[in-house]
C-alpha cells in the first residue's frame, strides 16, 4: 500500500496505514484520528516521540524555557511565526518584548528624553546655536538594526544549543501531535512528549469602520517607515500612555483619547499624577470619548485621516483630522487558533486566557504555558522568563521552585516614569481595610531639575504599610527619573520582608532621588 | 553562476570591492595578517578559516565572498582602526552578511553548523 502512494509524507500509525499526505491530514482534520485506531484495539498516541519539548512561540517565555530545556540535554524544537499586521508588517525570531515592545520601546523612550535632556543643557552651560530638530528615519533604523541583532543572537543561541528552530506556525491537530505551516504553505507534522504554549498576544482592534485599513498598532509603529506626524491615540493602557508620551517628546502634535480611567489596574492615585504631568507637558487629552469611525481623507506616508468620536457619557459627536492613529486599547491572547480543542485543552472562552495551576499545567497534564497568554498572572517579560525556566527545571532537573508572582516590581515608562511593587492605595485598602494600613509619602524635586527649572512638585513616592504586621512595607509607588533603577533594589527588600522602621534605619544615598 | 571569493588586504580595498558588488549577497571573513609562510598572527583565525571555506559551497547563487586580511597585530590592537570604528568589528576572525546584523565572531566561527546557517538562511 505504501509504495503505491502518490504523495509525500506516506503515514502509518502503529502500523495501520492512513495514507499520503491529503488522507493524513483529512484524517487529523476531520476524523478523530483516535477512531479507526481505537477500532483496532491501538491507543492512538505514539510511543516514541519526535521531541522531548515543543515549544510553540519563540517570545521571552518560550526562548528561556527552550534554552534551559537544552542543558538537561532534551530534544527541543521552538515554532515561532508571526502573523503580519493589517498593515502587512511582520518580524523575526524573539517575540513581542524583543521586536514590538519593551525593547523599541524604551529606546524611543530615551530618545525622547535626550531630547529634554538637550533643552537642559542650556541651562547647565552647552552653548549651540542650531535648533534642535528629531529625525525619525534616523532614530527608527538604528533601533531596527538593533532588534535585528537581537533577533540573529537568539538564532545563533538555539542552533548553538542544538534546539531545532522553525519560523512556521504551529497547531495541535491531536494528541501529543502539532502541524507546522511555514510561509510557504508547506505543512510538517511534529510529536512531542509535552508541549509549551507561550504564544502571547496581539492588539486588539476596535471593530469600527476604518480600523484595520488604516489604523496602526504597536506592533507597526516601532518600523513604520515615515514619521507619524500628528497623531491620536487611541486607549489609556500603559502602551498607550508611554507612546503617547515619546511621540510628544520628539516634538510631534499627540493626543490620547480615553474611554474612562487611565490605567486600569494601577494605583489611580499615581495613574493621575501621570496623566497631570503629561497633560502639562504637551499631550492633548479627550476623556469619555470612544471612536466610531476612521475615513482616509488623503493617501500618504503619513496620510491624513478624519476620527469621528462619540461621547460615553452623552450624544455628543466629534470630529478631528490626524495623520496617523495609533490604537492601543488592550491585547488578545494568541489560543483561539492553534488548535487547542483538538487537545481538549481549557481556555476562558471570554477573553482567551488559558487557565493554570501554580506549577503553569493546563488540564491537559503534558500541555504547559506561559507567558502573556496566562490566565490572572502578570503580562510582564522577567515573569514569563522566570516561569518558562523553572517549569523546565521542575520537568528535567527535578526542581521543585515553583514561580513566585507575588511582590513583582514594574515600571511605566511615561515621560514622568513610574515604577511600583506591591498592592496599589486601593487593594491594601480593599484587603486589610482602610484603618489597618499606613501610607507615608512625600514630593520631591530631583537636584538635576532645579538648575533647568523643571518641575518641582511633580516627583512624588509613596510606600503603604501593614499595621498589623510590624508596619510590613507591602506596597511601593515611585513617580520621577529612572523609576526602573529606583524600583530594582526596593522589591529586593519588600521580598525580604523589610518593614517601616528597617526602611527608616536605612541611610540615604545623597544627593539622589531614591533617597526620599 | 555559482559564487565568486575576492581577496583583499585593508581597509580602503575591502569598501571598494564591497561597493562594486552592491546589489548582490556578500559574506566576508576578516582575519589577521599572514606572514611569508602564510600563518596569520592570530590563531583563531588559523582555526576558522577552514571550516568556513568548508562551507562555501552552500553560499547562494550570485554570492560573492569577500576574504579580508585586516592587517598586522599592531593596526588591529589599535582601538580605533577603520574596521572598529566603521564595521564595528570586535574582534578577528569576524564572518558576516554585509548590511545585515548577521555575524559570527571569534569561536563562534569555528562551528559548521553557524555559518552554515550565517550562509544558507535569511
Amino acid at each position: 500500500e505504501a509504495a503505491a502512494e502518490t504523495s509525500q509524507p506516506v503515514v502509518s500509525v502503529r502500523e495501520e496505514h492512513i495514507g499520503g499526505h491529503e488522507e493524513t491530514l483529512k484524517t487529523h482534520k476531520e476524523d478523530n484520528p483516535e477512531k479507526p485506531m481505537e477500532m483496532n484495539g491501538l491507543t492512538p498516541v505514539p510511543d516514541s516521540y519526535d521531541y522531548d519539548l515543543i515549544v510553540i512561540g519563540g517570545g521571552s517565555g518560550g526562548l528561556a524555557a527552550a534554552k534551559e530545556a537544552a542543558k538537561y540535554e532534551k530534544k527541543v524544537m521552538v515554532l515561532d511565526f508571526v502573523t503580519p499586521t493589517p498593515q502587512g508588517n511582520s518580524w523575526g525570531l524573539g517575540g513581542t518584548c524583543v521586536n514590538v515592545g519593551c525593547i523599541p520601546k524604551k529606546l524611543m523612550h530615551q530618545a525622547a528624553l535626550l531630547g529634554q535632556a538637550l533643552e537642559d543643557s542650556r541651562k547647565f552651560g552647552w552653548q549651540f546655536t542650531e535648533e534642535v530638530k528629531h529625525n525619525w528615519m534616523t532614530m527608527t533604523e538604528s533601533v531596527q538594526n538593533y532588534i535585528g541583532s537581537l533577533n540573529w543572537g537568539y538564532r545563533v543561541a538555539l542552533r548553538d544549543k542544538k534546539v531545532t528552530y522553525e519560523n512556521a506556525y504551529g497547531e495541535f491537530v491531536g494528541p501529543h501531535t502539532i502541524k507546522a505551516t511555514n510561509k510557504k504553505g508547506v505543512e510538517k507534522l511534529y510529536t512531542a512528549e509535552r508541549f509549551l504554549i507561550a504564544t502571547g498576544e496581539r492588539p486588539r482592534y476596535l471593530g469600527i469602520p476604518g480600523d484595520k485599513e488604516y489604523c496602526i498598532s504597536s506592533d507597526d509603529l516601532f518600523s513604520l517607515p515615515y514619521c507619524p506626524g500628528k497623531t491620536l491615540v487611541v486607549g489609556a493602557s500603559y502602551v498607550a500612555l508611554e507612546c503617547a508620551g515619546f511621540l510628544a517628546g520628539l516634538g510631534l502634535d499627540v493626543t490620547v483619547m480615553v474611554r474612562s480611567i487611565l490605567l486600569r489596574g494601577f494605583d489611580q492615585d499615581m495613574a493621575n499624577k501621570i496623566g497631570e504631568y503629561m497633560k502639562e507637558h504637551g499631550v492633548n487629552f479627550i476623556r469619555e470619548f470612544v471612536p466610531i469611525k476612521i475615513e482616509q481623507v488623503e493617501e500618504g506616508a503619513p496620510g491624513r485621516l478624519k476620527v469621528t468620536a462619540k461621547s460615553t457619557t452623552g450624544n455628543q459627536i466629534i470630529e478631528e483630522e490626524y495623520n496617523t492613529v495609533l490604537l492601543a486599547i488592550g491585547r488578545d491572547p494568541c489560543t483561539r487558533k492553534i488548535g487547542l480543542d483538538k487537545v481538549g485543552v481549557n481556555i476562558n472562552e471570554k477573553t482567551g486566557k488559558i487557565p493554570v495551576n501554580d506549577e503553569e499545567q493546563t488540564n491537559v497534564p503534558y500541555i504547559y504555558a506561559v507567558g502573556d497568554i496566562l490566565q490572572d498572572k502578570l503580562e510582564l517579560t522577567p515573569v514569563a522568563i522566570q516561569a518558562g525556566r523553572l517549569l523546565v527545571r521542575r520537568l528535567y532537573a527535578g526542581a521543585t521552585t515553583k514561580c513566585d508572582y507575588v511582590n513583582v516590581p514594574t515600571t511605566v515608562f511615561t515621560p514622568l516614569e513610574y515604577g511600583a511593587c506591591g498592592y496599589s492605595e486601593e487593594t491594601a485598602v480593599e484587603k486589610f481595610g482602610e484603618e489597618n494600613i499606613e501610607v507615608y509619602h512625600n514630593h520631591f524635586w530631583p537636584l538635576e531639575w532645579t538648575v533647568p527649572s523643571r518641575d518641582n512638585n511633580k516627583c512624588y513616592a509613596k510606600i503603604i504599610c501593614n499595621i498589623q504586621d510590624n508596619e510590613r512595607v507591602i506596597g511601593f509607588h515611585v513617580l520621577g527619573p529612572n523609576a526602573g533603577e529606583v524600583t530594582q533594589g526596593f522589591a529586593a527588600a519588600i521580598k525580604c520582608g523589610m518593614t517601616k522602621e528597617q526602611l527608616d534605619s536605612t541611610v540615604g544615598i545623597h544627593p539622589v532621588c531614591a533617597e526620599v | 553562476m555559482g559564487w565568486e571569493e575576492m581577496q583583499v588586504r585593508g581597509y580602503p580595498e575591502f569598501v571598494q570591492t564591497a561597493q562594486r558588488y552592491h546589489g548582490r549577497p556578500i559574506f566576508a571573513l576578516f582575519c589577521g595578517d599572514k606572514d611569508a609562510e602564510g600563518r596569520s598572527w592570530c590563531p583563531d583565525c588559523v582555526t576558522a578559516e577552514p571550516v568556513v571555506r568548508k562551507e562555501l559551497h552552500n553560499l547562494p547563487d550570485e554570492s560573492i565572498f569577500i576574504y579580508c586580511l585586516v592587517g598586522d597585530r599592531a593596526y588591529w590592537k589599535d582601538p580605533n582602526n577603520e574596521f572598529r570604528r566603521n564595521l564595528k568589528l570586535t574582534g578577528v576572525p569576524t564572518l558576516l552578511k554585509y548590511g545585515t546584523p548577521q555575524k559570527l565572531v571569534e569561536e563562534e566561527c569555528f562551528k559548521a553548523e553557524l555559518v552554515r546557517m550565517l550562509f544558507t538562511e535569511d
